[in-house]
Formats: structure tokens, sequence, C-alpha cells
């Protein structure tokens, strides 16, 4: 049996060969390939499909796939000469490139190669079968990993031809599960049951829904058997990776909820002021890196766009300050002494604020483009992590540095204490307390700006978006300890956590926020101070 | 505040004419022709009974705030369950007369429920339903109040506690899956105890309900604040600890008045149901209790008089102004609600309260208010001539 | 001293029935005729329903320099639904009773539909409804210029098939709309062969543990898509998959965002999404969104000489309208602006084949089957059953935020009632 296959393989790859040497020896050799793909892009229907599939025997590969991948997203174009013959191009460093030719275009410009999926399809299948010697090892593995999807016993010579040569591990293991996925179309139980095993091995995540197919079909007892074993060692595996992920989706939700919730610590926690208006804080931070994104891709085109954030950043910080700034000068200092008034009052100020951004922005939600550096990911084991997840951590854990230096390292933040300890006794010895609350509370406005910069990367910004944290925010607080930002931490941390596991194990976003709000409830009456209570003798009234 | 000792004071009278008003002529009127001037048509009376179920919403939210010193974020939460409790019952009517010509309620039946889920099956009965209007909210408070009272949960902690409670049920009831409407919750209701619950006798009869509820709840709060229970309720708001170290169980007081104001407010959403002709969770977002605050806020808190005249003020202004100007509702109620805060902190009633009081200390009254305002006006003139 | 509280009391109240009583002056006027214009302004659903009252005061504009209906001038009464349901009936309630509108043009959520629909009822008024929705309703005081599920979803899955798609997740916001369609879904997948296992978001049972629905849920305003990318991604790992997304409009931003993050492109497992109109890509970052699918019964790109007209004329409308607040500049048009300027077209057909503004007479004119209108996205034709027969496109997302159209059902008749109508073979 074996030996049949192994014939079979043998006799296909002889006839692919056959086949490409017979098509070389057709073409003349050297250059064909812009004159290939200048004449599949001029065709259409099923002569251009079979024209693109025919292009994995151009000459010159590297040349081929990146006017392909440039064509399947739509960044192809067409002039027209004086004979109205039309002259594909593409843009190299915004320069117009002639395809059939090499040279610079000299013609007016024209527009884009309209492209639809299934026309994207067979770019797609030449760019893989091209992929599989593609020299970026991440292009190979993609490559290889969907042509094995296809299951197509054809290509099994080409994986094992690779996989002789491949250096790469990562590209070699695809190889392998590609191999084995192709298998498991064959028609011999025994091949079947080797590459199953070979899958178990292999903690294969793409072969999940096969292996379930084959540990429920009963008709060869030995490959079910081989087929429910690797299942399981897959589950479990998945399981570990699920868990890693769950957590660090706990981390960085908790992150996200430590920036938001940090403005207000310092606001509510250190100087007891209720600030319900700290969600539209948040909004004009978002609202800054908006205006700061629309500066930079006027000023600088789409380079703007790698680095608009950076300076976005502070600008959201002075942004949000100020607002806090003109909040603290003209209502919250009237309200010291009224904590539930100032909830009230602050309240209204949200209200306003609101409506003036609808007023100022459209009632629309705005777009923010993240920079490059921000999009994608990277993947250990077969978990994955988000670039702008990993930068809210960082960002987080610096944020909580510099406020924590602040405190206790500065002159101000000496102050700042001084006058959250004891006002009147601060007071009396000569600080000023007035300017140290409008201090206080600025900096705190400007962390919430903060937070709004990294909101604005993780989804939308519009005028309602601070109403979607707010309560999480107070929450946050409350359950750290009020006054003590060492509790935000491990509060928001701990409500992350629980939430994205209560997530993931029920199946259900509602449940589990839910359970966590209810949960809190609960806490707070065990513990009325919250993870780090305040320890004072006085008796509050 | 001198009380007076006469039986039926200017006082009394007052209330009795304007509860007149309200109970009898206002109903009386809707019966009019409609070509007569006095007329009152049957949209402007169903608005009117909307506006006093949430006046009541709002005695519950002053009761507590303004009485006590508990700024409860969660009122509209009892509101709402009093509303869904009673709703269910409605719904329950509907039966045939639905989209889906079936006895479940129609959203059930989208949802593929073949059978009742055992919490609606005790609705159908009337009784039961406007008990339950009361019960549900008072159990849930009870519970609540407990566990925050015991810990001493007080002030500010209190306010964000009931507004995560309220945050919670209202992500609760948002759920499909809770069979209790999910974000459309319950509407398009057709009979109430056999009557056609659209037709304007039905709707007038409603709003004499719930004029006549408010006055009994409007008099029984004030019959309450004036006990020597109020007083203690009183002393809890101006400072808890001194009322405990004299031998009071403040957690009872507290616990009996939370549970009580639950109450009021589960029978204002019970009444706002049938006359508004929906109910669903949106009504019960955070911001909807800290409205209801607004319009004690803005009435004046800690008279009962106050909630009532902001819960209808505001309202109105709100139908006004989502006519009338739309795009400036919230810069409106925002201000406005700045403003009170911090010019008006005992609202419109304290408002009126301060400029009698001016009136009363200046010679001779009004007259000699009106004298000296004259009196200073011709001096301008004369001085710019 | 209480006593003047009293008064106080007893002239706030009279204030406040002037107010209400002014509310309700009405002008009546032998020349014109008042329509109302019912939507969010204010509020949460202000950023999609905004572009509706725009339309339709366009088309009003339009009507009025042609002549008019009848004769007569239209004058729209635009008031705020502010987002808010219970206000919806109030303000129903007070074009029809107070300002006696011969129709209303309004609402965008299910929920604000189902809570003005006693209101029409009660008081024999007619709304046109013209936002995509879940069925299951047919009032004979409401006509649906609105895509029905048969209009959207149905054709969108014969799409995926047709491209070879085996899994489906279904992914939607928690209310009635999603909940329905998934239900239909399901089946729709089921009659078409497609096993249990491959429908993906989780499965709801009944007691007796028959299934009853499907799909995963999240709440509106709902920020974090983790979880439910994850899982996407893995039910995606062995190919052929797509989702089926009936997300709510901007919950779609935090969703897409996660979803590119995670590396999964259209290509792997494309989404298609039935809430994500060009108005909604305006705030969404387009690249996220290439090659992404939509399925609509409009499309900004239709090619056709109206659609250029229509297009054009509209942006000089809003180019000269010095309607408080208008947004002007980088307005785009999308399908429910556009079923609700085929609403107002088809309401004046209909008046001028009843040859009178009476409510019963202009619902047997739409009822009778010939009231057409040849609109910017092709013909549409009022059925007896309430709905349209309309034309069903299939587009997909270019960078530009635009669609681009893959494939176009001709003329498919509007059917409001499908669940338990398609069985599993």
């Amino acid at each position: 049996m074996k030996l049949l296959y192994h014939n079979i393989t043998r006799l296909l790859l002889l006839f692919l060969l056959a086949g490409t040497l017979g098509l070389h020896a057709q073409t003349p050799s050297g250059g064909n390939t812009r004159q290939l793909i200048t004449e599949a892009i001029l065709s259409s229907g099923d002569e251009q499909k079979k024209k693109i599939s025919e292009l994995i025997n151009a000459d010159d590969v590297a040349l081929t796939s990146t006017i392909l991948t440039k064509w399947r997203k739509s960044e192809v174009y067409i002039a027209t000469d004086a004979g109205d013959k039309k002259v594909p191009y593409t843009l190299e460093e915004d320069k117009p490139i002639r395809i059939d030719n090499g040279q610079p275009l000299t013609l007016p410009q024209g527009s884009a190669v309209e492209t639809d999926g299934a026309l994207r399809k067979a770019i797609a299948s030449t760019l893989n079968l091209l992929g599989i010697a593609d020299p970026d090892p991440k292009v190979r593995q993609g490559a290889v990993a969907k042509l094995g999807g296809q299951q197509k016993a054809e290509y099994v010579p080409l994986f094992k031809a690779r996989l002789e040569k491949e250096t790469n591990a990562q590209v070699k293991y695809t190889l392998k599960e590609a191999i084995a996925i192709t298998e498991l179309a064959d028609a011999s139980p025994e091949i079947q049951t080797e590459a199953l095993k070979t899958l178990g091995s292999l903690y294969s995540k793409r072969s999940g829904d096969l292996l379930k197919k084959f540990a429920g079909d009963p008709s060869v007892p030995e490959r079910q058997a081989a087929a429910k074993s690797s299942l399981v060692k897959l589950e479990n595996y998945l399981s570990f990776c699920e868990t890693i992920e769950t957590m660090f989706r706990g981390v960085n939700y908790g992150s996200v909820l430590l920036i938001s919730a940090l403005g207000l610590a310092i606001t509510f926690g250190l100087m007891g002021v209720i600030n319900m208006a700290h969600g539209e804080l948040i909004v004009v931070g978002a609202y800054s890196v908006y205006v700061m994104e629309g500066w930079f891709t006027r000023a600088f085109g789409d380079a703007g766009l790698q680095w608009y954030f950076i300076a976005a950043i502070p600008f959201a910080f002075v942004n949000a300050a100020l607002v806090g700034l003109l909040l603290e000068r003209s209502v919250i200092r009237f309200l010291y002494n009224r904590p539930l008034e100032s909830l009230l009052a602050t309240w209204g100020v949200s209200l306003v604020l609101q409506q003036s951004f609808r007023y100022i922005f459209g009632p629309n939600n705005v777009p923010i483009n993240s920079p490059s550096w921000l999009i994608g990911n990277f993947t250990i084991l077969d978990i994955s992590f988000a670039y702008n997840r990993i930068f809210v951590v960082c960002f987080a854990a610096l944020i909580i540095l510099l406020t924590w230096l602040l405190l206790t390292k500065t002159p101000l933040g000496l102050l700042i204490r001084a006058v959250m300890q004891n006002r009147e006794m601060a007071s009396c010895v000569g600080v000023r307390t007035a300017q140290v609350n409008m201090l206080t509370f600025a900096f705190g406005s400007g962390l919430a700006g903060l937070a709004g910069a990294f909101l604005a990367q993780l989804g939308n910004v519009g005028p309602n978006l601070g109403q979607a944290y707010i309560i999480d925010c107070f929450m946050t607080v409350v359950v750290g300890g009020v006054g003590n930002i060492i509790g935000t931490v491990c509060s928001a941390i701990s409500i992350g956590v629980a939430t994205q596991t209560l997530e993931q194990v029920l199946q259900n976003s509602v449940l589990g926020k839910i359970t966590v709000l209810i949960t809190i409830i609960l806490f707070l009456q065990i513990r009325p101070g919250g993870l780090f209570p305040t320890k004072g003798r006085g008796l509050e009234d | 505040m001198t009380q007076s000792k006469l039986p039926l004071s200017s006082e009394h009278i007052a209330i009795i004419v304007i509860a007149f008003l309200g109970i009898v002529v206002a109903p009386y009127l809707n019966t009019l022709p409609p070509t007569s001037w006095l007329y009152i048509s049957d949209f402007t009376l169903n608005l009117w009974g909307k506006y006093l179920t949430l006046a009541i919403l709002a005695i519950s939210v002053d009761l507590l705030w303004g009485y006590t010193g508990l700024l409860s974020l969660g009122q509209s939460l009892f509101f709402i369950l009093g509303g869904y409790a009673f709703g269910m019952y409605l719904m329950l009517q509907i039966g045939v007369l639905g989209q889906s010509k079936s006895e479940l309620p129609d959203f059930m039946v989208f949802l593929g429920y073949t059978q009742l889920p055992w919490f609606w099956r005790a609705s159908h009965s009337f009784w039961f339903s406007v008990l339950a209007a009361l019960w549900v909210p008072a159990l849930v408070a009870l519970v609540f109040g407990y566990l925050a009272f015991r810990s001493r949960i007080k002030g500010v902690y209190f306010s964000i506690l009931t507004q995560a409670l309220t945050y919670a049920a209202c992500l609760m009831f948002f759920r499909n899956d809770t069979a209790m409407g999910g974000n459309n919750g319950f509407t398009d209701f057709k009979l109430i105890l056999g009557y056609d619950i659209r037709a304007p006798e039905t709707q007038r009869a409603l709003y004499i309900i719930t004029a006549t509820t408010l006055l009994l709840i409007y008099l029984g709060c004030r019959w309450l604040t004036s006990t020597k229970f109020g007083k203690v309720q009183q002393a809890i708001r101006d400072s808890e600890n001194r009322v405990l170290f004299s031998g009071y169980s403040t957690v009872s007081y507290k616990l009996f008045i939370f549970v009580l104001s639950s109450m009021i407010a589960g029978i204002g959403g019970m009444l706002y149901v049938p006359q508004v002709g929906i109910i669903n969770p949106s009504d019960m977002a955070p911001d909807k209790s800290l409205e209801a605050v607004v319009w004690v806020a803005v009435g004046g808190r800690g008279t009962l008089v106050g909630p009532i005249v902001g819960a209808v003020s505001v309202n109105a202004l709100r139908s006004y102004s989502t006519t009338a100007f739309p795009e400036y509702w919230l810069f409106l109620q925002g201000l406005v609600f700045i403003l009170v805060v911090l010019f008006l902190p005992k609202g419109l009633v304290g408002l009126w309260t301060s400029i009698v009081e001016y009136i009363s200390k200046q010679e001779g009254g009004l007259r000699g208010v009106w004298a000296s305002v004259m009196e200073s006006l011709m001096k301008r003139k004369g001085a710019t001539k | 001293m209480k006593k003047i509280i009293n008064f106080l009391k007893a002239g706030l109240m009279i204030l406040g029935l002037a107010a209400t009583i002014h509310v309700a002056h009405a002008q009546e006027d032998k020349d014109t005729v008042k329509v109302g214009i019912l939507h969010s302004l204010s509020g949460t659903m202000a950023i999609s329903e905004t572009s509706l009252r725009d339309v339709d005061l366009f088309a009003i504009d339009e009507i009025n320099k042609a002549g008019g209906v009848l004769g007569k001038k239209i004058v729209p009464v635009v008031v705020d639904g502010a987002s808010d349901w219970p206000l919806f009936a109030e303000k129903a309630k007070q074009l029809l009773e107070q300002d006696k509108v011969a129709a209303v043009f309004g609402c965008w959520t299910s929920v604000s539909r189902k809570s003005v629909l006693p209101v029409f009822e009660k008081n024999n008024g007619l709304l046109f409804y013209s936002v995509q929705y879940e069925g299951e309703e047919l009032s004979k005081n409401i006509f649906y210029t609105a895509e029905a599920v048969n209009q959207q979803a149905t054709p969108a899955v014969d799409y995926m098939l047709e491209q070879g798609k085996k899994k489906f997740y279904l992914l939607g916001s928690d209310y009635v709309y999603p909940q329905t369609t998934n239900l239909v879904l399901l089946e729709y997948l089921l009659s078409k062969g497609v096993p249990i296992e491959n429908i993906g978001g989780g499965l709801r049972k009944d007691e007796s543990g028959k299934v009853i629905s499907a799909g995963r849920y999240t709440p509106f305003g709902h920020t974090d898509y983790q979880q439910i990318v994850a899982d996407i991604k893995k039910f995606a790992a062995s190919g052929d998959a797509c989702v089926i997304n009936t997300l709510n409009g901007d919950t779609n931003v935090s969703f897409f965002k996660e979803y590119a993050a995670a590396g999964l492109t259209a290509e792997d497992c494309p989404v298609v999404s039935f809430s994500l109109s060009e108005d909604e890509f305006r705030a969404l970052p387009a690249k996220d969104l290439v090659g992404q699918l939509g399925c609509w019964t409009y499309f900004m790109s239709i090619d056709t000489p109206a659609n250029k007209k229509f297009i054009a004329d509209f942006n000089t409308w809003l180019a000269a309208s010095n309607v408080a607040g208008i947004v002007k500049e980088k307005r785009v048009t999308c399908s429910p602006m556009v079923l609700s300027y085929n609403a107002i077209y088809l309401w004046k057909a209909a008046v001028e084949k009843a040859g009178s503004f009476d409510v019963d007479k202009v619902r047997e004119a739409l009822e009778s089957g010939t009231i057409s209108f040849d609109g910017p996205g092709g013909k549409v034709t009022f059925t007896k059953n309430h709905h349209m027969t309309k034309n069903v496109y299939i587009g997909e997302t270019m960078a530009n935020g635009q669609f681009k159209i893959l494939k176009t059902f001709e003329q498919v008749p509007g059917e409001p009632f499908l669940k338990g109508t398609f069985k599993a073979k």
C-alpha cells in the first residue's frame, strides 16, 4: 500500500516537473515575468484566472509575488497611452513604474484596477504556491497552511521537497501538519491513522475539526482511537493556551481600567470629589488624538500616521488637564465640603460637555487610524499577543510609576499629600490649599485624558464614550480603597482578570460583568474600606 | 415655620383646592367636547398622568435624600421593578390579541419559547401583580439595605453602590435570555382588567388613580416626617453618630425608610407603565436615577412639595424643549442642574421662600417693596434727566 | 409660609399646563399638509437617526419645489425622540393627536417602533419605517420600506455558501433584530444542509434540550471583544469559515479593531455585516475593513443615473440647508436614508392615487400593489403585506469606505414572517 502511494506521488511529481519544464520551453527565458503579469492584468474572466494560475512558472518569483500582492490590495493602476493601449503600473515610493518594462511611467496616471473576491482568491492561490519558496518564513508558513487546508494530494510532494530544504522550525512544523492534514483525505485507513497520530503529536490546532470528525466515526476502531487520543491531547493543550490567553486579556483589560480609573483615584480618592464628568475628560483625551491625527496627516501625509500618536499623548494630557482646571475653578471649588452635591453638579457638567462634543465634532463617532506599529500581534505557542494590548500594559505601568514618583518624590507631591491628609493643618502651616487643589484636580484630569488617548486606539471615539467607562472607574477606585494608588492597581487588575475569566467560562459577555458587579457589591459589605482602607482615628460624619 | 392650630389652616385649604383641581376638575374638563376652550385633550391629560407618576418617584428620592441624607441612585431600579411586575400582568392580558396570536407574549414567541417561564405564571392575577410591584422592590431594598447599612456604608459610597446595583440590574434586564423582553421590554398592551387600555376613559381613570395615589403618598409622607420617627430620621441626616450614641439603632431606621421609599417608587412604576404604554431597561440606566435626583434638587430637597414641583416642571420643560429646540435640551438640562446646585441649594421652593421672606421683612410687605422699587425707578429717571 | 409654597405649586401646575397647551397650538392652513418626522436627534441614537431626518427634509423640499402633493405644500413637523423610548410614544401621540399629521416618517430601533405602534393603531395613523428589521410584525398602520430578513440575511448566506463557506459564526447585539435574524438563519442554514456543529457562537436550548436559537450576543456599547475574537479565531482555524455580524452600529468599531489586531482578515474569515452602512463607515478606520462584506438594498456606489442625481441633489441641498446643527461635510448616502427617501415618494404616489390624505384611502392605495417608485436603489414596489419588493445587493468594502457591488438579487419581495418556514432536510 505504502509503496503504491509513493509511486503515485513520484509519478505526480514527475508530471508536475514535466509540465513546468514544458512551459518553460515554450516561453523565451528571462524577462518573461513582466510580460506574463501584464497579460494577466489586462485579460478578464476565466482567461484571467488561468493566466494567474500560470504565473507560478514566471522566472522572477520575487517580482511576481510583489506585483501580485499589490494587485490583490488594489494597488495596481492602469494608465492609457495615446493609442488607447492600456499600461498597468504600480507605485514604488510614490513614483509610477510600468509593470511591462519596469521603466518609470511617462503617461498621465490612471485609476486603480478593481478586484473582486474570486479574483483575489485566484491571486491568493498563486501567491501561496509561490509562497512555498518565499524567502520570508512567515509567508512560507501562511502559504503552506492554506495549501494544506485544501487537502489536495498533489501538493504533498511539494511539501515533502520543501521539508528537506527547510531550516525554519515553524515552517517545518506547518509543513508536517499540512502533510498530515492532506493525508487524512487519503483512502487508506492506515495512512489516516498515522496522520491522526502525527497531528496529535503536533498539537495541531488547525486540525481540530477533522480530529472531531474522525473521533466520531466508528467505522475503523483503530482510526477512531487514534483520533480520540489526539483530540484529547489537543484539547488539553488548547485549554492551557486559553488559560494563559485569558490571563493576558485580564491583565490588559485591567490596565485599561487602571488607566481610566487612575485619574479618578486622584480626584475622588485623594480629594473626595465625586467627578461624574470624569468620563467626559476621557473623551477630551480621545478627541485630542483625533485632532492630532488630522494635523499630522495633513502636514506629513501617510508618514504622519506613524508618529502622530506620540505627539497626541502629551496633547491629550494637556487638553484634559486644562478642561479639568476650568471645571475646578468654575464649579468644583465651591463644593469641596458638599461631596454629594459635587456629584450632581459634575453630572450636569458631563451633560453639557457631551452635548458640546456633539456640537463640535458632530454626533457621529470619529474614525481613528492606529499607527502600524500598534497593529498586529505575535504568537508564542498558540497564544497571540496583540501589540496594542502589550502597549497598554506597558503604558499603564509607566503611568503608575510616574504618578507614584510625582506623589512621593517631588515637592508638589508632598504638598498634595499634606493637603489630602489634613487640609486645615496644611493650611495652617502655610500651604496654599486652593492652589494645590487646583493642580491636583488638573493632574487627575490629565490622567483621564491619557486614558482617552488609549481608548481611542481600542474602540469608538464619540460623544458617549465616557459613559461606558464611568461606573467601571468608580468601582475600581472604591474596591481599591479610596485614597490609595496601590489599591487601585490591585483592584483594576483583579477586576480585569475576573471579568475576562468569567466571560471565558460562561461564554457570555454580560453575565460575567453582572457577576463581577454583584461580587464587588458583596465584597464591599465585608470590607467597606476596599482592599486597602485608609486608616484613621477620626470619626467621620 | 409655625404650625396653625386651627382645624383647617389655609395650608390645608390649599391642598384641598389643588387636589380637587387635579383629581376632579382636570378629568372633568377632559370629558368636555373638544371645541370648548376649557377642554383638556386626552394627550395632555395622559402627559400629566405620566408627570405625576414621576413625581411619586421624586418623592421617594426625597424621602431618602432630603430627609435621611441617603442619596440613592437606585430609585429608578425600584421604579422599574414595580413597572415590570405590573407590566408582566399587562403582557399576559394581551393574550391572543398580540402580533403572534399566541398565548405567550410576542417576544417569547420570537425567541422560540414554547411555554411560560415559571416566574411569569403567577402574573395572570391582577392583585398578585399589584402586590408584586410593592414587594419585589421592597425585597431588593431590604436585602441590599441590610447589607449596606450593617457595614455602615454611607454618603458617597452608598450612592456609588446603589448606582452599581442599578447598572447590574439594567444589564440583566437588557439580556434577552432573562425572558423579560430584553431591550424592547414590554409594550403593545391591550387590556387592563378587561378594559381597553388605550380608550380615553381608561386613561382618564388611570389619571385619577395616579393623582389620588400621589395625594395619599404626599399626605402619608407628611404625616410620617412630622412624627417622632420622622424627627429621628432627620437627625440621622444631620448627624448619624450622635443619633447612634443616643441609643437609637440607626440601621433599622435607615432600613425602614429605604424599604418604604422603594415601595413608593414601585407604586410610581406600576402606575407609569399602563399610561406610557412601554417599559424597558433603558429607563433604569444610571442616568435615569440621576435625573430623578435632579428633579428633587430643582424642586427643593427636604420638602415634600419640592419633588412634585421639580418632577413636573423639569419634565414639562423636557417635553417642550424636545419639540422646540431638540439640540439644546442636554445643554439646558445640564446648565439648569449646575446652576441649581451652585446657587439654589434649596431649589425652586427655597427660592420662593427666600423671596417671600425678603418681601415680608420689608416694611409694608409687598406694597412696601413695590413702593421702594417705584421710588428707585423714579430717582433714576430723575438722575438721567 | 407653607400656604405660599402651595400657591407656588398651583402656579407651576398652571404654567406647566400652559406650556403643554402651547405645544399643542395647531395652525390650520388650507394650502399645506403636515407630516411628522420622528427621529432621535439627541442621545445615543442621534448618530444614525440624524441622517434620516436630513434626507426626509430633503425629499420634502424636493416635492414642494415640484408642486407639492395634491397641490398642497408639505410642512414637516420635526420632533426629537431623544433616544428615549417612552418619549417616542409621547411624541407620536403629540404628532397624531395634537398636530394631526397625515403621515409620520420615523424610528430607527425596533424598540422605538414597538413603543409607538400602539399609538398609531389607536389613532389610526400612518408610519413609514425604513430601517432593516426583524419582521414577525405586521401592523395595518405601519408600512415597512425597511429590509426584511429575507432581503438581507438569507441572500447573504446564499452568497457565502456559493463562495464555498462551510462554517458560520453568528454574532450580534443583544436585541430583537439580531436574535430573530439568527433564529431564522439557524433554520435556514440547517435547511441548506449545514451541520449544526458548523454554526458557531453558541446554541440556546430549551428545557427539553431542543435547540431554539443560536448566536453570541453582546450588549449595546460593549467595548471589549477580545474573548469573542479569540473564540472566532479558534472557530475559523480549520478554514472555510465566515462571521455573520448583526452587531449594532458603533460596537462594530471595537469588534473590527480587535479582529484586525488578532490577525484575522477578510480572506481567512470574511465578516458579513447587516448593520454597517456607508454612514457608519464614516466613523470606522476603513483600512481595517477592506474586503469585508455587507448586504443592503442600496449602496452609494450603485452606478445608475438616478443614483448619481440623487447624491448630487442631496449634496446641493445640504450645502444650501440652514437646518440647525446639520453636518454638511463628508456626507454619504446609505440604505436607511434611501429607504426613507423612497418612503416619502411612495406616500406621495399613494396619496395621489387615492386622491386624498385620508389614512384608510392611502392605505388602500398602498396595499393595491401598484404603488412603486424608481428610487436611487432601483425600482421599489409596495405589496399587500406592507413590505416592498426591491433589489438586494451584496457589496464588499473598499478602502474609501464605499462598497463594491459583487452580486445583485433582482426584485426580492419582502416577507415579514419567516420563522418556521425553512425546514431542515
